[in-house]
């Protein structure tokens, strides 16, 4: 074990600010530099008007809504889409948020394992539940996660699910199951997401597991095998986050693990491109809206959540980004909209019947030390 | 002179702090002082005994500010451990066991990046040499514009270039597309470059970026070296009875050789530390050691891994680079 030799000589502080510039140095000081000096400006902004920061991922909400909430609550939005992988993200916003430092945004969507995370390491503030009176429509089913009972510290923004994604002209047949991704056919044509949870996740439910109930790494060892073995094969062309999309359409990916919404915004241009929930199962998820630790906006940000709660306009929302919302009475809402919207009142991946809800999983919680093995091994197979 | 130096990259790579960085810098002034001083008072000599050491000073703050400095802090940190999974400063430990895992867990990420970018200077170098040949001997008036259209891709940034290849290689793109309807494609699965139908995401594609994205750097100094060349003495080759490869060979290739030193300097060492053409155009099976440090760093946090596997890669690319040298035998004509 390492004896902390440095602070031991330094004066105050464990880290002088110098120390930390070093350091941040080292992780790019672009990426570090540029949210602290405009954290810096925000803070100094004028005090009459509200301000209200919000990074999301990208292509996650309606050309609308942004300036509408603007509009309706006087309040200075910004929207930002710098939200590209949770990750890099969390590896942006370490340095700072570890320190006791700000982060420019006060409300960020890491998906519900990493706002697990981040709860734990104290980086969350409590919503004020109490000014987000529309919080009561959140679907039944999201409420209460085991890891924030009483969704104190966070609301779902959108929920999808991880299944097959494939393009028919490259695949000559429609995709049923796991094991297609792993068909000799398909060699060389098979994309998986840099995103662990949904590729091992369906992976493991082709082996026959449950993954909610897995909470060790020698639970999913199988999982990661078989994925390995893949790789070695060169069953699998690459593995990518957002941009499967790009590989699908060309062509280059016969079949991939890929998210529902993407696949369906992509197959209104493209018709041969199209998204099945295997019968196997898939791997369902959720993306969270969290207040980070520092921000001095509750108001706002308690209007803005009040605000997408609002069944209007999660519709709208909806029937851009078409995943599934979190949002009861959505679907009426969309039907009241009528002609494109309505018909994805009836899109059964956006409001799946109980025959699909039923072969959707969703992870349950990894302690620290487990998810550290996940990590390190999905890292050494994926290699890089 | 070496105080100075040892001081500026001491206070720079924080190994001291506080109080004792005052103390160091201190010691600093006190020693350009005494330099100063010397000279100031002491005889002709004396000053032309120092005068060397002065017009050092420049490179000497250079070097030490913005490269000793940070690789005193890198080498640190490549020998550091984390107390917890996100240890943002993990402490010093003489924790050996990072280039372990470097060698150990991605050895096979190393040996591939030196053989991707030994191919790729190769290639470079059998595309680049004749092109320079052409422009520095038979450009006539037109070098000018020759040597400006080798250089007109740069005006497109790196990426937007590597992520262009994405699609003329694509299974359904231009590039398979002529190579399927020439039966091409049968000749090049036979050499096993082709496999499944597709170029891209292969060794081959990931080669092919490198030599694409690196050949202005073997190009332009081959071409200053062959300008240079007075070509009387090629036609005095031929007087005394050479044939034209011979005076090729004799004459004007030993004098183009530090332009290929050069040039595959500039190619070699920044291809084997590439990440951009492995990321977007190979595969899970073709990663570089360049993919392996930036997800160590980015994504998974281990800073100390990342600086053991960086230092591990620097040394490698050094030796290499004075075996070369020494093979070269361009001792003298650098």
């Amino acid at each position: 074990m390492g004896t902390r030799k440095k602070s031991s000589i330094g004066q105050g502080p464990a880290f002088s600010r110098r120390e930390f510039l070093v350091r941040s140095g080292l992780v790019g000081a672009g990426a570090l530099s540029l949210p602290a000096l405009l954290a810096a400006c925000s803070s100094s902004g004028s005090s009459g008007t509200k301000t209200l920061s919000f990074d999301n991922w990208p292509e996650y909400i309606d050309a609308e809504t942004v300036a509408a909430f603007a509009a309706a609550s006087g309040i200075n939005f910004k929207y930002t889409e710098g939200f590209n992988d949770n990750n890099e993200y969390f590896s942006k916003i370490l340095p700072l948020l570890s320190q006791g430092k700000t982060i420019e945004a006060d409300i960020l969507a890491p998906t519900f394992w990493m706002a697990q995370r981040m709860l734990g390491l104290g980086w969350l503030q409590k919503l004020d539940l109490a000014k987000i009176p529309n919080a009561a429509n959140l679907r039944s089913d999201l409420k209460d996660p085991a890891w924030d009972k009483g969704n104190q510290y966070s609301l779902p923004w959108q929920t999808g699910v991880a299944g097959l994604a494939y393009n028919i002209k490259a695949t000559g047949r429609e995709i049923t199951s796991v094991e297609d991704l792993f068909a000799p056919e398909f060699k060389g044509k098979v994309g998986m997401l840099t995103e662990m949870r949904d590729t091992l996740g369906l992976v493991l439910m082709g082996l026959g597991k449950k993954i909610d109930q897995i909470s060790t790494f020698d639970d999913a060892a199988d999982g990661f095998d078989k994925i390995e073995k893949a790789k070695n094969d060169g069953q699998i062309r690459a593995f990518t986050g957002n941009d499967y999309i790009d590989d699908l359409s060309l062509g280059n990916f016969a079949v991939c693990v890929g998210w529902s919404g993407d696949v369906l915004q992509l197959g209104k241009d493209n018709p041969d491109v199209r998204f099945v929930i295997p019968e196997e199962g898939g791997t369902s998820w959720y993306d969270t809206m969290v207040w980070i630790k520092g921000s001095q906006n509750g108001d706002a940000v308690a209007e803005w959540m009040n605000y997408v709660y609002d069944p209007v306009n999660a519709a709208r929302i909806t029937a851009e980004v078409q995943y599934m919302s979190p949002v009861e009475g959505v679907r009426d809402e969309l039907v009241k909209l009528g002609g494109d919207a309505a018909e994805l009142a009836e899109n059964p991946l956006l409001f799946p019947d109980d025959a699909t809800l039923a072969r959707l999983q969703s992870w349950g919680s990894l302690s620290e030390e487990e998810e550290a093995k996940f990590d390190e091994r999905f890292s050494s197979i994926t290699g890089a | 002179m070496l105080v100075l130096a040892a001081g500026i990259v001491a206070v720079g790579a924080e190994w001291v702090t506080g109080n004792a960085s005052l103390i160091v810098s201190a010691v600093m002034l006190v020693a350009v002082v005494t330099i100063i001083w010397t000279a100031f008072v002491g005889g002709l000599d004396t000053r032309r005994a120092l005068a060397p050491y002065g017009l050092l000073k420049p490179g000497i703050l250079w070097l030490s500010l913005f490269f000793l400095a940070p690789l005193w802090s890198m080498l640190q940190m490549s020998l550091s451990s984390k107390q917890n999974r996100f240890d943002f400063f993990p402490s010093f430990s003489w924790e050996w066991g990072n280039y372990t895992t470097a060698f150990s867990d991605y050895g096979a990420q190393f040996g591939r990046s030196f053989l991707y970018a030994a191919i790729a200077t190769l290639f470079t170098l059998l595309i680049g040499y004749p092109l320079a040949y052409v422009i520095a001997f038979r450009g006539g008036k037109y070098k000018a514009v020759l040597l400006g259209l080798v250089a007109v891709p740069f005006f497109t940034s790196y990426l937007i270039r590597t992520l262009a290849w994405q699609n003329l290689l694509a299974d359904s793109g231009p590039v398979m597309s002529v190579f399927n309807a020439t039966g091409f494609t049968t000749v090049l699965e036979a050499l096993g470059i082709i496999t499944n139908g597709q170029i891209m995401n292969t060794p081959a594609s990931v080669i092919g970026g490198l030599t694409y994205n690196f050949l202005p750097f073997m190009i332009l100094p081959i071409y200053v070296s062959l300008e240079k060349i007075d070509v009387r003495l090629v036609d005095a080759a031929m007087d005394l009875y050479s044939s034209a490869s011979a005076a090729f060979r004799r004459v004007v290739l030993p004098l183009s050789l530090p332009g290929v030193f050069a040039g595959s300097l500039l190619v070699f060492i920044p291809a084997a530390g590439d990440f951009v053409n492995a990321q977007f155009l190979g595969s899970p099976n073709t990663t570089m050691i360049g993919n392996v440090i930036q997800d160590q760093f980015l994504r998974q946090l281990n800073f100390p891994v990342a600086s053991a596997m960086s230092f591990v890669l620097m040394a490698i690319i050094t030796v290499s680079v004075l075996i070369y040298a020494k093979i070269m035998g361009t001792d003298d004509l650098v």
